[in-house]
């Protein structure tokens, strides 16, 4: 995934997604969401859980500078050491020193969506050091070259065939479109690898400040592979992801996997507070903490979309999107994908790059609803489609100059009788070339955007006519 | 490292300046948490946990103390075990896992061997520290007597669980887990969903689970 990504065109990137996406996606969300329902629907105090989990969660971000200095404090007593980086290009610095330092060659990854936001395998491996993602979907992707297109199910816009020809080309291995036999030969291929690595690199689901414990959930185990077996752990966290205390990984452990995959808990759950005690418990010897910050705190700054902050990265909001549901992740144009993709993305990249996103979504608002921390998607998505086209105390205006006059003029014209009168009547007239039985099929550009999908209504004015003809009717 | 020092503060800085908060500012109180669970009938709370771990395609069974042996035996005989590893504590100790399995040919590998010697180990027999028994969740903590890697590298993992090892709820494990500086949870074999979302069981973690709820005293 690329780290340095200038200028994120949806339109065009949606037109670009291979015909088969939409049906691979919705097998899977439409899976995730029936599961879902089944086990939320177990619990009598669901909606009670998420207001705590919102609460918990937004006390959080709201002291983010006490629990970050209480989370760096602890984990230093226990024998870790903390780093601190601005943005992507320090992390990378950072975490290549580390290696550096131990001469590694061989890094195995967990799943990390902070790493690939740095665009960390690039930079280890233009370094020489080569970094192999052992989630079976990241693998899979990390084989194909491209990035994860679902923060849960990197791989799935992929069919079993697709993977089957992939691990055959790129193994030299005879590879049946068998999922089972395809996870056996990826689970022989990593555990050798696993074995011989010099680091392990991880990401983290919370930091728990009371304690200094970083807190990761895995279903296949390669997490606990990571962190246990290597002789150096580094987790490049960032600094949104902390939490005060253990009592409230009561809750957000029980919304999380949930609304992930359905799962009541995930196979494994990890809780690891420093580097191990003595060589015979095993574990890492030596374990670094990367707080990354890399746009948040810029985010932090309107209180309006600081609550994006408070995601728990569950995915639950792209499976019931729509929008996420017909053009896939890769279509967002960056490692967040679906309405949280379409609300972060435009704040950690600055509204610059990211000005197509808040505008990819009907604003339907069942992102909302399934959000199991209770984020206002659609509230900051207006908000940050308001910053695109006016700009706010944050970010100038971004949208073209023309575009801006153009809806400036629509205001006039919606805002004034006669003006509106007179519009209707020459847009009325100049119609009139293109219009086809009722309709007009065809229009010129820019106006074809729209046609080319679908004709257009011709414009008949009628109402009006209508409507005054009916009160002098009334009236008699 | 200067450049690292003051990323710190900038970050610092950052943060405090987009909260308006002052160095040090109060801290409001953290917001209140759902109350946890209530701790079930011994009984039930077993068959809960059994049946949760059945749910997940974990071989899960309650057994008398007696049994041990005999269960060894059969586990051994199915999954073709030939080496095996565990923990050093005083409970597998008092049900005699070690000399059964030697008694059953099986190699005990020390868990300090080196880990192309530890990657062949057939199984790994652990004594659960925590049992939930709402989520079928086992609670393994660490020390030098209870090293990770016999939980996760070998190919079965044997979990013997004692009635002592049940809490009603998350909260009471995190009360008495927090400070030991490693926690882990295990809720059925590995698995993933990664290909066209079909469950695969065994991916990196062990490919077989067994618990084993054992009666009696032996872990007192």
């Amino acid at each position: 995934m690329d780290a340095t990504v200038k200028q994120i065109d949806f339109r065009r990137n949606t037109q670009g997604v291979p015909p088969n996406i939409p049906a691979s996606v919705q097998k899977a969300t439409g899976r995730f969401l029936g599961i879902r329902a089944g086990v939320v629907g177990q619990l009598p105090n669901w909606e009670e859980l998420r207001e705590a989990a919102h609460n918990i969660r937004l006390h959080a971000i709201n002291h983010l500078d006490h629990y970050l200095e209480m989370m760096e404090k602890r984990v230093t007593e226990a024998g870790g050491q903390v780093h601190w980086a601005r943005d992507s290009a320090e992390a990378g610095e950072i975490v290549l020193g580390i290696a550096r330092q131990h001469k590694v060659k061989a890094v195995v990854k967990s799943k990390s969506m902070a790493t690939e936001e740095i665009g960390l395998n690039h930079v280890l491996e233009a370094n020489g050091i080569h970094a192999l993602e052992t989630d079976l979907g990241e693998y899979i992707v990390q084989l194909a070259g491209t990035g994860p297109s679902h923060i849960i199910v990197p791989a799935v816009h992929l069919t079993k065939e697709d993977i089957a020809k992939l691990l055959t080309q790129k193994l030299g291995v005879e590879a049946p479109p068998d999922p089972f036999r395809l996870a056996e030969i990826a689970r022989q291929e990593l555990r050798q690898r696993f074995f011989a690595a010099d680091m392990g690199i991880s990401g983290a689901n919370f930091m728990v400040a009371e304690t200094g414990t970083l807190v990761i959930v895995s279903n296949e185990g390669n997490a606990r592979m990571c962190t246990t077996l290597p002789p150096v752990h580094v987790a490049v966290v960032g600094i949104d992801k902390i939490i005060p205390d253990w009592e409230s990984l009561t809750v957000l452990l029980r919304v999380l996997a949930r609304s992930a995959t359905g799962q009541k808990i995930t196979s494994y759950t990890s809780f690891i507070t420093g580097p191990r005690h003595s060589a015979g418990e095993h574990g890492p010897q030596e374990f670094h903490l990367v707080l990354l910050d890399n746009g948040r705190t810029r985010a932090l700054r309107d209180p309006v979309t600081r609550q994006t902050l408070i995601c728990i990265r569950c995915g639950a909001c792209l499976n019931v999107c729509p929008v996420y549901n017909h053009v896939g992740g890769h279509a967002y144009g960056w490692v967040y994908s679906g309405p949280i993709g379409a609300i972060l993305s435009p704040q950690l990249l600055g509204t610059k790059i990211a000005a197509d996103l808040p505008f990819a979504s009907s604003l339907c608002g069942a992102c909302a609803e399934i959000c199991p921390v209770k984020i206002p998607i659609p509230e900051i998505l207006l908000h940050l489609r308001h910053r695109v086209a006016e700009g706010d105390e944050q970010e100038a205006a971004v949208s073209p100059v023309l575009a801006r006059a153009a809806a400036r003029l629509g205001a006039m014209v919606y805002g004034t009788p006669w003006l509106y009168r007179l519009t209707l009547r020459v847009l009325e007239l100049a119609q009139a070339p293109f219009r086809r039985d009722g309709w007009l099929p065809r229009l010129p550009a820019p106006l074809n955007r729209w046609t080319m999908a679908r004709p257009f209504p011709a414009m008949d004015g009628r109402f009006r006519r209508w409507w005054a003809a009916r009160q002098r009717g009334k009236s008699q | 490292m200067a450049t690292r020092e003051n990323s710190r503060e900038v970050i610092l800085a950052d943060v405090r300046a987009g909260l308006g908060r002052a160095p040090g500012a109060p801290v409001a109180a953290r917001p209140a948490i759902p109350p946890p669970r209530a701790l079930g009938a011994p009984d039930q709370e077993i068959e809960r946990l059994l049946s949760e771990i059945a749910a997940l395609k974990g071989n899960a069974q309650r057994l008398a103390s007696a049994d041990v042996s005999t269960a060894l035996a059969d586990l051994v005989r199915a999954e073709n075990v030939r080496k095996a590893t565990q923990w050093s504590t005083a409970g597998l100790e008092r049900l005699g896992v070690t000399s059964c399995l030697r008694g059953l040919g099986v190699e005990i590998v020390p868990s300090d061997a080196g880990i192309k010697v530890f990657g062949d180990v057939d199984l790994g027999i652990t004594e659960a520290d925590f049992a939930l028994a709402e989520t079928g969740t086992l609670g393994l903590l660490s020390s030098p007597a209870k090293p990770r890697q016999v939980s996760l590298v070998p190919r079965i993992h044997l979990a013997i669980v004692p009635a002592r090892a049940f809490r009603a709820d998350m909260h009471q494990v995190f009360e008495e887990a927090k400070k030991q500086g490693y926690l882990v949870f295990i809720t059925g074999p590995s698995r993933t969903a990664d290909i066209e979302l079909t469950v695969t069981i065994g991916v990196h973690g062990p490919k077989v689970l067994y618990v084993w709820v054992v009666d009696g005293s032996w872990a007192e």
